[in-house]
Formats: structure tokens, C-alpha cells, sequence
């Protein structure tokens, strides 16, 4: 028997399946891990105080920068604060262009996890058929609000921008076009036998585990637990939507690439719904005063983004910039499980495990 | 069977070979970019009344801007004597066009902005006036 010593590994900041500057001091033994330690804050950029001197408005574009594949949810959640302090009713057509652009973002989100996921695990081709779909989905928003990524197209009472003519009618078509093009997606990945070895029963944990580390998203519903902010606590118009809440049973990473692929089945699903019901004019922004203002207290909201839960809590002392602002930044909390997962795992099964808890950097730094 | 899913992955990859291509010759073409898309922005200094607004709603600070008393002692008001927009900052979130009362300032197509060093980035007046290509023809919803 060979003796080994134990030794301490650096993955990252600068690795790229770390999708972003995250850091993981790694003790290993021969190839297994024996404890994995997370170094964070390389992004860190100080929004929650950067937006104790901005008006809320000015805050918007900050948010754009946490989760920066999926802006829009975020724009929405810090609007959805502001709007419940103030006690602002959003105009239904603005609502529906809300939630076709957050659905749009959540679809592109979970193709960017999916590319780069497979991308992770050594297939390169997945993510250029992904990046294919995904590019549409930018190309729509940034039509709609003029920007790629950081879209900056929601504000306090509605949105910026009305839909262009004929936008509806692109998101309308982009529906049945993804749904075949995720047929070819399980042709090409879901039975390939290199990538289910890879996956099942890698990075596997319980129901329990999942909600004591406080998973949310993807994360826990891979465990089984029926859990998602739209159906439980709708918000917006969400309740007015025929869809369903994927889950899986399994909690490994198998189940989460399940999960993901399914949301975007059921965010199609909305996607068509809110097209047909779309209102045909409307205002797009409530009346709110030029410089707003929150009245003093506090709330806290809570969204589905397609990560997990996002929540903000601001307390306002009722000037035009908060007193305190505080996000709940889903990616931050679904990170903290990974050393419990990592540990007794090999090397081979690192990038793995981390891929699959899906996180954005820019996000779990803040 | 081990090696069927791999065959069925191929078989989507070749039926794709002969999709149309999705990817643009961005350098040698120009990247086909919708009207509201947020570019370099543009200055009008004659349509500029100094109110301030741009450089107050500015999230990052990165406008700064002085007037000067109007030439013809008749007219009242100021017109614009400096206006510097800092593009090592400036994050294009729109907000000064969305504020600016008169349209003042308002956004192009334009985004190539590298330069060779970081003075460069600071953008005068002039430069702004300049920028007169591919300007967004709607301004506001």
C-alpha cells in the first residue's frame, strides 16, 4: 500500500467551470476530497450598500449586475418591493409584458445552465445549440428593452418600454420552435451513457438536508419538495396561468438537470398563455410621482427567479433612498450545501456537483 | 444498449448540419442592432437647458457638467459650457435620456468603445456632439 499525504488544492478564482471568480481550497487525499472549503467575495461589489445613497430607480440598473443572466427577475423583485410599500397597482399590460420577459429570462437562464453544464462535463456541442436557442431570447429582449443582459427595463409602476410591434408575434413563434428544439435537446444529452454516469446518483442529499441548508429552486425541488413562489404565493399574475410544478424524487444532480429542462417545458407554458391573453392597449406605467418615495417601515418580498427564491427587504425611513436594502440572493444559500457535498467525493466529481447547484457569481458575491 | 444514446446524439448533430448558419461576421459586417438598443450616447448642446437632471439621476456619477450665463443678456437661463461623460463608468443604463426634459441627450447604435489608454475614455462635449451616427429615432414610450 502506497502512503499518501494529504495536500491542499486551489480550484479557481480564475477556473472557468467555476462560471465566475469563485475559489474552492480543496483538502484532498490522493483523489478524494476530504474537506472543501469556499472562498467568496472576488465580485463583490457592494450593492446593498451602494443603495443606501440611490434613489430607487437609480438601484435598478445595480440589480441588472447580481444575476446577470436572469436580470429580469431581478428588476422585478426590487420593483415589486418598492410597489408593495407604496401600495401601487400595476397595469395589467405591463404585468403581462412583465412576465413575458421574466419567463423569456428564466428560459434563456436555464439554457446557459444547460450549454455550459454539459460544457462542464466535456461535451461541447450542447452548448452551441443552447447558445443558438438562447441568442433568440436575447435578440427579443433586446428589442424590447435595449439591452442584451443588463436590461435596466422595469421601473417602479410598470415597465419602460411598450412591446415593439410584432413582438408578441416573435414570442408567440419562439413557443412551439423551442419546444422541438428541446425534443432534439433530449436526443442529444438525456440518453447519452457517458453523461448519465456522470450524473446519476452524483451529488445526491435529502429532502431534509435540502431544507435545512435552505435550498430553494431547482435545488430542492429535485428532492421532492413542491415548492415554487408562483404557485405557493403568486405574485403578479401568476395565478392566472395553467402550469405545473416540476419536481423529482432522486435529489442528485440527475434530477436537477430534470427539473431544469421540464421548467422550461412549463415556462413555454406561460410564455403561450400570457401571449394569448395579452391585453391589446393599455397603459404600461402606473401614476407614480417623479421622485418616489417609500413611506417609512420595512417589507420584504419574494420571488421565483430561476435559481430559487430572490427575495429584497428594504427598510425605509421614508426618504427617496432606503435605509437599509437586502437581497436574498438564491445562488449565495444553494452554495452553502456544496461542502457537505463534496466531501468524500473524488476530484472527477467536483465540477460535477458544483455545475449542478447552478450558481451565478455575481450573484453569491452581491 | 451502451452506445445507442451516443448514436441518437450524432444523429441530431448531423441533422443540423445543414441548418442555416446563426452566427453574424461581426467585425468585417455590422452587428444588426434594434433601434432601442443602448449605445454610446449622443449631445445636443443647443437643446441642453442645464437643469442637472442627467447628472443627478446618474447611477454611478459619471456626468459632470457646467453652464454659463446666456449670451443675449435678453434671454433668460443658461446654456451648456462643459459636458463630460466618464466611459470608464458610465454603464449605458439609460437613465439620463429617460430623465433629460428637452432630449438633450439621447442614445446611439454606437458601442465600440476600447481604447489604448484610460484618458481616452473621457468623453468632452465635442466628442459627444460628434457622435452622430445611428442615433435611436424613438426616445421615449
Amino acid at each position: 500500500m502506497l502512503r499518501t499525504e494529504e495536500m491542499l488544492l486551489n480550484v479557481g478564482p480564475q477556473h472557468p467551470s467555476t462560471h465566475g471568480v469563485f475559489r474552492l481550497v480543496l483538502k484532498i487525499d490522493g483523489e478524494t476530497i476530504v474537506e472543501a472549503k469556499p472562498v467568496i467575495g472576488y465580485l463583490h461589489r457592494g450593492t446593498e450598500k451602494l443603495a443606501e445613497d440611490l434613489q430607487y430607480t437609480q438601484i435598478i440598473p445595480y440589480t441588472d449586475r447580481m444575476d446577470y443572466v436572469s436580470a429580469m427577475t431581478n428588476n422585478y423583485v426590487i420593483c415589486h418591493a418598492v410597489e408593495t410599500m407604496m401600495d401601487i397597482k400595476v397595469p395589467e399590460r405591463a404585468e403581462y409584458l412583465r412576465v413575458i420577459a421574466m419567463e423569456l429570462g428564466r428560459v434563456a437562464s436555464h439554457l446557459v445552465w444547460f450549454g455550459t453544464y454539459l460544457l462542464d462535463l466535456g461535451a461541447t456541442s450542447p452548448l452551441l445549440y443552447a447558445f443558438r436557442e438562447r441568442e433568440m431570447i436575447i435578440n427579443m429582449l433586446n428589442e424590447l428593452s435595449g439591452a442584451r443582459l443588463t436590461f435596466n427595463y422595469m421601473r417602479v409602476g410598470g415597465v419602460k418600454w411598450d412591446a415593439p410591434e410584432g413582438w408578441i408575434d416573435k414570442v408567440r413563434e419562439f413557443v412551439p420552435y423551442m419546444h422541438e428544439q428541446l425534443k432534439g435537446y433530449h436526443m442529444l444529452v438525456t440518453g447519452n451513457e457517458i453523461f448519465m454516469n456522470r450524473v446519476k446518483g452524483i451529488g445526491t442529499y435529502t429532502k431534509e438536508d435540502a431544507l435545512n441548508y435552505s435550498l430553494s429552486g431547482a435545488n430542492l425541488r429535485c428532492t421532492g419538495v413542491k415548492w415554487d413562489l408562483r404557485k405557493n404565493e403568486p405574485y403578479s399574475i401568476y395565478d392566472r396561468f395553467d402550469f405545473d410544478v416540476v419536481t423529482r424524487e432522486t435529489g442528485d444532480a440527475w434530477a436537477r438537470y430534470h427539473v431544469r429542462l421540464d421548467e422550461i417545458e412549463e415556462s413555454l407554458k406561460i410564455l403561450e398563455q400570457a401571449c394569448e391573453q395579452f391585453p391589446a392597449e393599455g397603459e404600461i406605467l402606473a401614476k407614480v410621482p417623479k421622485i418616489i418615495k417609500a413611506p417609512k417601515g420595512e417589507a420584504f418580498v419574494r420571488i421565483e427567479s430561476p435559481r430559487g427564491e430572490i427575495g429584497c427587504y428594504i427598510a425605509s425611513d421614508g426618504k427617496k433612498e432606503p435605509y437599509r436594502l437586502k437581497f436574498r440572493r438564491p445562488s449565495f444559500y444553494n452554495l452553502q450545501i456544496l461542502p457537505k457535498l463534496l466531501e468524500g467525493e473524488t476530484i472527477a466529481n467536483l465540477i460535477s456537483i458544483l455545475g449542478a447547484v447552478d450558481i451565478i457569481l455575481g450573484e453569491v458575491d452581491g | 444498449m451502451l452506445g445507442f444514446g451516443l448514436a441518437k446524439g450524432l444523429k441530431y448533430t448531423l441533422k443540423n448540419l445543414t441548418k442555416e448558419k446563426p452566427t453574424y461576421e461581426y467585425p468585417n459586417e455590422p452587428l444588426p442592432l434594434p433601434d432601442r438598443f443602448r449605445g454610446i450616447q449622443k449631445f445636443y448642446p443647443e437643446k441642453c437647458i442645464v437643469c442637472n437632471q442627467c447628472a443627478n439621476i446618474c447611477p454611478t456619477d459619471c456626468i459632470q457638467l457646467t453652464g454659463k450665463k446666456h449670451p443675449d443678456p435678453n434671454k433668460k437661463g443658461k446654456i451648456i459650457d462643459t459636458y463630460d461623460i466618464n466611459f470608464e463608468i458610465c454603464i449605458l443604463c439609460d437613465l439620463c435620456t429617460e430623465v433629460c426634459p428637452t432630449e438633450a441627450i439621447i442614445m446611439s447604435n454606437n458601442f465600440e468603445l476600447a481604447e489604448y489608454s484610460r484618458d481616452e475614455l473621457f468623453k468632452n462635449l465635442e466628442w459627444l456632439d460628434e457622435n452622430d451616427e445611428n442615433i435611436r429615432k424613438v426616445n421615449k414610450a
